[in-house]
């Protein structure tokens, strides 16, 4: 009876021990913690050496110790400490078979397993946990007494285990949750900060401050170390290459570094953004140094995770965006579908922008174009009336100055107030014939032919009197024939190099710079005319181009380099002005090149004739010319004996000067009558002094065999 | 050359020649002038009837005809005709400053002189110049 009752006092205080322990452990939630609590509170509760929780691993093959008491256990925990289920240990049994299991006097148990770092242990229970029917670990007790359990203690044992089981469980349950949460709540802050960048940006509609201010809105929404833009070059205007991908905003002080040495990364390169644009999926590199495609970038040291996230709009990918932290391991795959939400509105704002900017310079292409025709047509009439009429005013002044002079000893003050007004009015009057001339010659009749535009530009400057230091030439070998009114053509070079001269006065270095080469796609020959003045204010590059536009004060009318876009505008050509790095501004102007078969004409033969010109390309063009058809040429830059040729072909435009005093001598020499004189531009004044001069006639210079065929008939 | 040079100026535009009358009355040149090709020629017939001759023409290029009808010509057909009935007649011609074609037919036809509109300096001089060949 002593026994019963003793019996059932220690069920008693076991089922006590065992309640004590599920409420302190149940309201722990975080899982190592409960385990590391539950054995403390079964040693203290139940008075045991020791307890261990063992739980079963993703295999299902290993019972792995996740905590145990005082020493023993830690040194069994950093040992990794595990037991095989179904293996020969009680822990393995338990598991195994989902029973409790007992050992007494242990030395004499066949299943268990002697731990050397329990030495003491005397009795053992193993008892399975369990949630529902599986087997989600093990619990070990142990006691220094022999004999310390009976299988009547395995049911108040085994309900403390049971409702270990479930705390366990709870708190993975909670932990998972926990997880989810937190995950969930990452990405809902990602999305928050792409639709606060998408909120944002597209709000932007200029380009450049779209890029510069984006790469702001997303540091400050991700709190990012570092973003930075790329555009595929050419991405931002008509004709990419897309060959690289340039840095177009980049935050802070690296960025304004990187903008400074233009970094660009070329496309399917082995930079992230390179490889994130050729494609056009997300790259990610963690832990930097060791990602292979990762650009070591000495602007960004601090970098230890990077994103590169490419920008697409429909089928093309404009560009990409960078994305840093200076923490390792910033970014995982989960960032990626709300980073790219990101990008994406980003890259639909800079499409945006883009196509604005597009129609934009087409408006103002539309507005230069129709301002112009406007004038040219309704208005060219008017104003070819008011020059004709302001034409006298000039002469009027004159006899005005005249009468002036006898009146000057009478009042000599009130006669300087009135040649100051005179000279007013003689300024406008003959600004009003400037425009007159400026606005009509461009709207002149034109006749295309096939041109040497080298030797065009060239007799333009002669015409100008530019000296020959301050001008200089580069012209590609074999350049292609192009088309146009030689006339207009020299109007038009000659308004670029007036452009290019009166931008120079009072700068230190004075020199126009012509390069005419073929353009890449042979379709046309570009002129580049260059100048070492201050440049043309940016805010004013699409504007020189109207009509009565200038930058240069009320003296100009603003007409030479619209007359100019006119007259490229009737050949097809186009025309258009930057500024350069170095200083000074560059206009070039594109003419369509001569693509058909050149018309070719029957040359006299058997002729002694002689050309006066410098050493040019057209000078060897006719020498060649006329030489093939049989004829003797002589080539001379001056001198004179014309006696003994049966024609003299002289062009105007040397580069000394014009032909003046050798056509004087021919004239002097009775031989004018033999003189041919030719010219890449008709100008009035010019051809009647020529004509007086008594040559035979002046021409338009022939540039292929069918028109010298004409000339020299 | 006499003293007392006649000049025939002939131009429709009344405020180009009248400035242009000015001027050269002004020199001490005697000059008398014509709205159009008709009344130009009428008025240089006359004059070599009363055995007054013209010793200059100043001829627009662009203005009526002698018909009295709007032509690019009239001048040059004028500067034809004049010189028929005086070959020896120095001619100076006005000429606009994109009109080259119709400028180097005048000097063909035989004009001495050439004339831009609206660059005047000069015409004085061109004048004096065949005054004193």
């Amino acid at each position: 009876m002593k026994n019963a009752v003793t019996l059932d006092e220690r069920r008693a205080a076991l089922f006590q021990a065992g309640a004590e322990v599920s409420r302190k452990v149940s309201s722990i939630l975080d899982p190592e913690r409960l385990l590391s609590e539950t054995v403390d509170v079964i040693c203290d509760e139940f008075g045991f050496y020791y307890a261990g929780v063992f739980l079963v691993d993703e295999t299902n093959e290993w019972a792995v110790l996740h905590a145990g008491r005082g020493k023993p256990g830690a040194a069994m925990l950093a040992e990794g400490h595990r037991l095989r289920i179904n293996g020969p240990s009680m822990i393995g049994a338990a598991t195994g078979r989902a029973d409790a299991l007992i050992a007494l006097d242990v030395g004499e148990e066949p299943v268990h397993f002697k731990n050397p770092h329990l030495p003491n242990t005397r009795s053992e229970m193993a008892l399975p946990l369990k949630v529902g029917d599986k087997v989600i670990g093990a619990l070990t007790v142990q006691s220094v007494e022999e004999a310390a359990f009976s299988d009547d203690d395995i049911t108040a044992l085994q309900a403390m285990a049971d409702q270990l089981a479930i705390a366990i469980d709870n708190s993975r349950l909670y932990d998972r949750v926990y997880n989810l949460l937190d995950q969930l709540s990452r990405r809902t802050r990602l999305l928050q900060a792409a639709a606060h960048v998408g909120r944002d940006v597209t709000s932007i509609l200029d380009l450049d401050e779209l890029l510069n201010n984006a790469v702001d809105i997303i540091c400050d929404a991700y709190d990012f170390y570092y973003a930075g833009v790329f555009l595929v070059d050419g991405a931002d205007s008509a004709g990419s290459s897309g060959e690289w991908a340039v840095l177009r905003a980049g935050r802070g002080e690296a960025g304004a570094a990187m903008l400074a040495v233009e970094h660009k990364l070329k496309v399917g390169g082995h930079s992230m953004i390179g490889t994130a644009v050729a494609q056009r999926k997300a790259r990610i590199a963690l832990d930097v140094g060791e990602e292979p495609v990762h650009f070591k970038n000495p602007y960004l040291p601090s970098t230890r995770s990077e994103m590169a996230l490419p920008l697409i709009v429909r089928d093309d990918v404009i560009g990409a965006v960078t994305v840093q932290s200076v923490e390792e391991a910033a970014f995982s795959d989960y960032d990626i579908t709300s980073l790219q939400a990101m990008a994406d509105q980003l890259a639909v704002a800079i499409n945006n922008a883009r196509l604005l900017k597009e129609l934009e310079s087409a408006h103002a292409e539309l507005v230069r174009t129709k301002t112009f025709e406007a004038i040219a047509t309704a208005t060219i009439e008017a104003i070819h009336w008011i020059g004709n009429k302001a034409l006298p005013i000039s002469a009027s002044v004159g006899l005005l100055r005249g009468d002036l002079e006898r009146l000057s000893v009478a009042d000599p003050d009130l006669v300087e107030s009135m040649r100051e007004d005179l000279a007013m009015i003689d300024d406008s009057a003959r600004l009003i014939v400037s425009v007159q001339e400026h606005l009509i010659g461009p709207a002149r009749e034109e006749k295309p032919r096939p041109t040497m535009v080298d030797d065009v530009v060239k007799d333009a400057a002669v015409a100008m009197d530019i000296p020959v230091d301050i001008i200089s030439y580069t012209v590609a070998p074999d350049l292609p024939l192009v088309v146009a009114d030689t006339t207009q053509l020299s109007r038009a070079f000659g308004y670029v190099l007036e452009n290019a001269l009166e931008a120079m006065t009072g700068a230190d270095e004075q020199h126009i710079a012509v390069d005419v080469a073929p353009t890449d796609d042979g379709g046309f020959v570009a002129v580049r005319i260059a100048d070492t003045g201050p440049g043309i204010p940016e805010e004013k590059l699409d504007k020189i181009w109207a009509t009565f536009y200038t930058t240069k004060g009320a003296q100009h009318a603003g007409l030479g380099l619209s007359a100019c876009l006119q007259i490229l505008k009737q050949i097809d050509g186009r025309v258009s002005a930057v500024n350069l790095p170095a200083g000074g501004a560059m206009i070039e102007l594109l003419i369509p090149a001569f693509d058909g078969s050149l018309p070719t004409g029957k040359l006299p033969t058997a002729k002694s004739i002689l050309l006066i010109d410098d050493d040019d390309a057209w000078s060897r063009f006719v020498e060649a010319a006329l030489t093939a058809a049989g004829n003797t040429v002589t080539r001379s830059e001056g001198r004179v004996d014309p006696v003994t040729f049966d024609l003299v072909l002289v062009d105007d435009m040397l580069e000394a000067g014009n032909s003046q005093t050798v056509l004087k001598q021919l004239s002097t020499a009775g031989e004018g009558h033999k003189t041919l004189v030719v010219v890449s531009s008709l100008r009035v004044e010019r051809v009647m002094e020529l004509m007086q001069l008594g040559v035979r006639d002046v021409l338009l210079k022939p540039y292929t065999t069918a028109e010298l065929a004409k000339v020299v008939a | 050359m006499t003293e007392e040079t006649r000049i025939l100026l002939v131009d429709d535009e009344k405020l180009v020649r009248r400035s242009m009358e000015k001027t050269l009355l002004r020199a001490g040149l005697d000059v008398e002038t014509a709205e159009s090709a008709g009344v130009g020629l009428s008025m240089f017939k006359d004059a070599q009837k009363n055995d007054e001759p013209f010793d200059i023409a100043i001829l627009d290029l662009n203005m009526p005809n002698l018909e009295g009808q709007e032509d690019s010509d009239a001048g040059l057909k004028l500067l034809s005709v004049l010189l028929e009935v005086d070959a020896d007649l120095p001619i100076v011609v006005l000429t606009a400053f994109d009109d080259v074609a119709r400028a180097k037919e005048a000097v063909a036809r035989g004009a001495h002189a050439y004339f831009v509109k609206g660059r005047e300096a000069g015409l004085l001089e061109i004048v004096n110049n065949i005054i004193n060949e």
